[in-house]
């Protein structure tokens, strides 16, 4: 019985069979996100489409269409590809700073004619792809030796230093939570976590000298915005005046006073749930969020019915992502954690991180299509 | 036992039989994804937690702090001092300015709003993409600019379309007019917008059309003239819209200042230059310091800087040959030449290496080391200071600086305002340069050799002075007394003499008598530019200063390489009243360009007795609120 678990051959899906698959509750769960934001940028312009709502509805479309080839695609072709897309997307984020676009004192974009796009932005798709891969070949019995935790640790360890060079906090952080959250998941032993936790506790007075002065700023205020409430306490400040101001049930739609006369910084972006808490009070707030804690429990959910390590990581992993930039943002505009510009996925106006986070989810749904595939070793050895 | 039952095991399920790791692996994950996902919601949970502090525990506190945030408060541009000449003339004034602007909230749509009025105001394609690009910038509620200086017609056509037009306000604000713009314009300077430094200083500077002085004693009293502004606190409803008004505080109109400047004397010395390409004339009071004209060729009319300006004809000044916008008076730096002279002989009197007695002959060169300095002509014998003042020899001012070194000439110098900035009420003065060992170990990193102190003596090579320095030299010799240039009256009535120079009196009078020789005696060098005015003499000094070095003449055009005219003096010349001072760059000699000019403004002060009338007392005492003028909603 076991052996045939593992050597069930892969079962030949097509098209038609793909569409029953899919998971097609999740799908609508996350367009109804993509509404209320759409709504939010509404009411962030004055009560105009233009011009923010429009495009964020129009960019949902095309990510939508990428969703669609992503979670129809053959899995096999992204384990195969998995570490030379890794490569690739690194290659990118090293040559930033030499041909990238600075904006705002720092250098994260690359820009193509026209088109511009942050190569640290696809790095959370190919990290979790690479790691997923890697574990997919990592024989189980071996995943407690030290030595099969080096090639990870270098995959996770590369992108956040070049984050860091940039200098982008945020994405750095993002990047060691998925690959932290993805070894967990993996399976590595709870030893070495506790032991990367105390290394952590002592490498912190280091790290904080080796901070840029605005990010050192940045925490410092903080810990305690009021120490320059015009300054850069400023933006904290005016966010939990605006949340705060919303009470239980919000000023109404439309009707939020501090996002539209203009107190409020990057209000269309990084702080629209600032917005949308003043506008919708606490009962909307958490509406917005238990959406998104439903989407994560269906994200999981189709993790434990993937049969192949690498599918189960991949959709895990999109979980964390989601998981994570849920988490900090709405941490950071209510002043639970430094401002350190990490957008609402779905909500938030802004082209790259909407694809990013699309596309992630495009592959858990590739992985819950192909829940019941399953690779034999010789196949996935053959592979580098 | 142990053993056994291991190799019971082995022989029950078979001898390859091992654990499933795939199996175990896969429990773990589902194990450990499950933790995850309830350390997720864990921490959406404290999301929530927070959410009800800030919404539900805290909210009434937020609430207050927001209703805070929805009082705003307008600045109110304060009216700018106005600027007089010293019998009351007006020479800069704040003047109406009906202004367009647009408030892009309120507009159904900007461009269609923009085509309206452009049936009235012009609304070039520049104002149009720069309203556009303001509108998408900032908050639709903050008004932009479309067009000022309206015509009382487009005023009034305007207001009676206001109600077809959304979006569009009228107002009235304030610009800057200058009378007799092209010859007090180097001196009053003109005013512009704020530049990015000054708007973080001060938060008036965002007014909508603010402006500040950018030149001349518009600049440099700027602080005196802007007054301070009033403000207007507003309470606003959620769109920004003005639900009434709370609290306001009237402007503070800027003090008005007085210029020692005659407009009248300015624009006969302005139009006694303007024959020649670059030239400058200072006129002051000796008494007092007060300069009475100041005017530097060519000029410009700062009404066309101020307002609404060209581009094209902007360029053409600020670049333009010969720089327009340059006051030569104070930021033209010339070798002085035989001007220096004056110096030269104070020194060498007060040093003691020469005494009135002495005479020198004058062979028409001088000889250091092996080099030889030239005279501009053979003198011949008996030449003492008097007669080397009077015909302007350079042997006997060679002889004399090499006798006392540099050091105690570039102090003599220093003492009679040579070499530092006056500061006179006019930013962008320059120093000039009297060197000495020291500066030239400084600067040069070189010894400093004879030869140089010998030219020195006649002051060429490193000295540079402007024509303001050598107006209060001449006033200082004049009086004896430390005598400062300024160019805005004192709120004072009472004037002090200035303090007495460490000078001895006899030598000053040596070297004066000399002066009035160069004017009134036979063989004195600008003999033909006497007064004509019975019963006054003018005492005086004549410069040519050489520009390049005989070896770089060649790669000069004839301009170039002509010398500088200079000419400096003050009369009456046995009661010093006026001191005046005229350098022609590339004029040639200075009895024959520049001494002319001296002597007619000179006799045109005279004659008017302008240092004498009774000047022009602005009245500051009361202040006068400003009106409140700006657009409807202005944050």
């Amino acid at each position: 019985m076991k052996m045939l678990f593992a050597e069930t051959p892969a079962p030949k899906l097509n098209l038609g069979k793909k569409l029953w698959l899919l998971n097609w509750p999740f799908l609508l769960l996350v367009a109804g996100i993509a509404l209320v934001g759409a709504g939010a940028l509404y009411s962030v312009a004055g009560g105009t489409f233009e011009p923010w709502a429009t495009r964020h509805v129009v960019r949902f479309c095309i990510g939508l269409a990428l969703l669609f080839a992503v979670a129809f695609s053959d899995i096999r072709w992204w384990l195969n590809g998995a570490y030379p897309l890794y490569l690739a997307v690194l290659l990118l984020m090293l040559l930033v700073p030499f041909i990238g676009v600075e904006s705002g004192g720092a250098r994260r974009w690359l820009g193509v004619g026209e088109l511009s796009f942050q190569p640290s932005e696809m790095m959370k798709i190919t990290l979790i792809l690479a790691l997923a891969r890697y574990y997919q070949w990592l024989p189980p019995e071996k995943i407690w030796r030290p030595d099969a935790l080096i090639p990870p640790l270098l995959l996770i360890g590369v992108p956040v230093l070049l984050a860091l060079a940039q200098p982008d906090l945020g994405t750095a952080a993002l990047f060691a939570i998925i690959g932290g959250g993805l070894l967990f998941l993996a399976g590595v032993s709870w030893f070495y976590f506790g032991a990367a936790i105390v290394g952590v506790i002592v490498a912190l007075p280091h790290a904080w000298e080796m901070l840029h002065d605005y990010q050192k700023e940045r925490v410092l205020t903080f810990f305690d915005p009021e120490r320059d409430p015009l300054g850069s306490g400023y933006h904290i400040l005016q966010s939990k005046i605006a949340i705060g101001s919303g009470g239980l049930a919000g000023k109404g739609y439309m009707m939020g006073t501090q996002a539209q006369l203009n107190f409020l910084p990057e209000k269309h972006t990084d702080f629209i749930f600032t917005m949308f808490a003043e506008e919708m009070g606490f009962i909307g707030a958490v509406v917005l969020l238990a959406l998104y804690l439903v989407a994560l429990v269906f994200i999981t959910y189709m993790a434990l019915r993937c049969r192949s390590m690498f599918a189960k990581l991949v959709a895990a992993g999109v979980g964390l992502t989601l998981f994570a930039y849920v988490f900090i943002n709405v941490a950071m505009v209510t002043g639970l954690v430094p401002v350190v510009g990490v957008p609402l996925p779905l909500v938030s106006y802004g082209g790259t991180s909407m694809l990013t986070m699309i596309i992630g989810l495009g592959f858990v749904l590739n992985a819950h299509v192909n829940r019941k595939v399953t690779f034999r070793r010789q196949e996935v050895r053959a592979l580098w | 036992m142990r053993k056994w039952s291991k190799r019971a095991k082995a022989l029950h399920y078979g001898a390859k039989k091992k654990p499933d790791y795939t199996r175990k692996q896969s429990y773990r994950f589902s194990r450990r994804a499950l933790l995850v996902g309830a350390g997720q919601a864990g921490l959406f949970g404290l999301l929530g937690w927070r959410l009800h502090q800030l919404q539900i525990r805290d909210s009434s506190e937020y609430r207050l702090l927001s209703d805070e945030n929805r009082i705003m408060m307008q600045l109110v541009a304060p009216a700018r001092g106005a600027i007089y000449d010293r019998f009351g003339t007006v020479i800069a004034e704040d003047k109406e300015n009906l202004r367009l602007l647009v408030l892009p909230a309120f507009c159904k749509s900007l461009p269609g709003t923009l085509d309206a009025l452009s049936r009235v105001v012009r609304v070039s394609s520049a104002t149009r993409s720069r309203v556009m690009r303001a509108a998408r910038r900032q908050s639709g509620y903050y008004p932009v600019l479309v067009a000022e200086g309206l015509t009382w017609r487009q005023f009034a056509l305007l207001n009676v379309l206001a109600p077809q037009i959304p979006g569009m306000r009228m107002d009235r604000a304030a610009y800057r007019q200058y009378h007799h713009g092209r010859p007090m314009g180097h001196v009053v300077g003109y005013v512009g917008m704020a530049g990015k430094a000054e708007v973080d200083v001060d938060p008036v500077m965002r007014l909508p059309g603010f402006r500040t002085g950018r030149a001349g004693v518009e600049k440099s009293f700027d602080p005196e003239l802007r007054g301070s502004p009033g403000n207007i606190k507003y309470e606003v409803d959620v769109h920004g819209r003005v639900v009434r008004e709370l609290d306001s505080k009237l402007s503070t109109k800027g003090r008005d200042l007085v210029l020692t400047i005659d407009h009248h004397l300015q624009t006969i010395a302005l139009d006694r230059i303007k024959e020649h390409r670059v030239a400058s004339v200072v006129l002051m009071d000796v008494l007092t310091g007060g300069v009475l004209a100041m005017a530097s060729t060519p000029s410009f009319d700062p009404n066309a800087i101020a307002f609404n300006p060209d581009p094209k004809e902007w360029r053409n000044l600020a670049r333009g040959k010969d720089n327009p916008m340059q006051n030569r008076a104070v930021r033209g730096q010339y070798p002085p030449g035989s001007t220096y002279k004056v110096i030269t002989a104070l020194a060498g009197l007060s040093a003691g290496v020469i005494d009135t007695k002495e005479t020198m002959r004058c062979p028409g060169s001088y000889a250091v080391g092996r080099k030889r300095f030239r005279c501009w002509k053979a003198h011949g014998g008996g030449i003492n200071v008097h007669e080397a003042i009077k015909q302007s020899c350079d042997v006997f001012f060679y002889e004399t600086a090499k006798r006392m070194g540099i050091d105690y000439l570039a102090s003599v110098s220093r003492l009679f305002g040579l070499g530092r900035t006056l500061d006179c009420g006019l930013a962008g003065e320059k120093p000039g340069l009297i060197p000495d060992v020291a500066w030239k170990r400084r600067a040069l990193f070189d010894a400093w050799y004879t030869g140089e102190t010998v030219i020195s003596g006649i002051g060429q090579g490193f000295v540079l002075t402007t024509p303001l320095q050598l107006a209060v030299m001449t006033a200082r010799v004049a009086t004896g007394r430390a005598v400062l240039p300024k160019l805005v009256m004192s709120e004072e009535d009472q004037f002090e003499p200035w303090p007495l120079l460490e000078v001895d009196p006899a030598h000053l009078e040596v070297v004066r008598n000399g002066m009035i020789g160069v004017v009134n005696e036979l063989r004195g060098t600008a003999r033909r530019s006497a007064l004509q005015i019975p019963g006054v003499q003018m005492a005086g000094k004549t410069g040519t200063s050489q520009v390049v070095s005989s070896r770089n003449e060649h790669k000069l055009s004839p301009y170039e390489r002509e010398t500088h005219a200079l000419f400096v003096a003050f009369a009456p010349a046995d009661k010093p009243r006026y001191a005046a001072v005229c350098v022609v760059e590339h004029g040639g000699g200075g009895s024959r360009a520049a001494a002319p000019v001296v002597r007619d403004v000179m006799t045109e002060a005279l004659l008017r007795d302008t240092a004498n009338r009774p000047a022009f007392v602005a009245n500051n005492a009361h202040i006068v609120p400003a009106e409140l003028a700006s657009a409807e909603g202005t944050p």
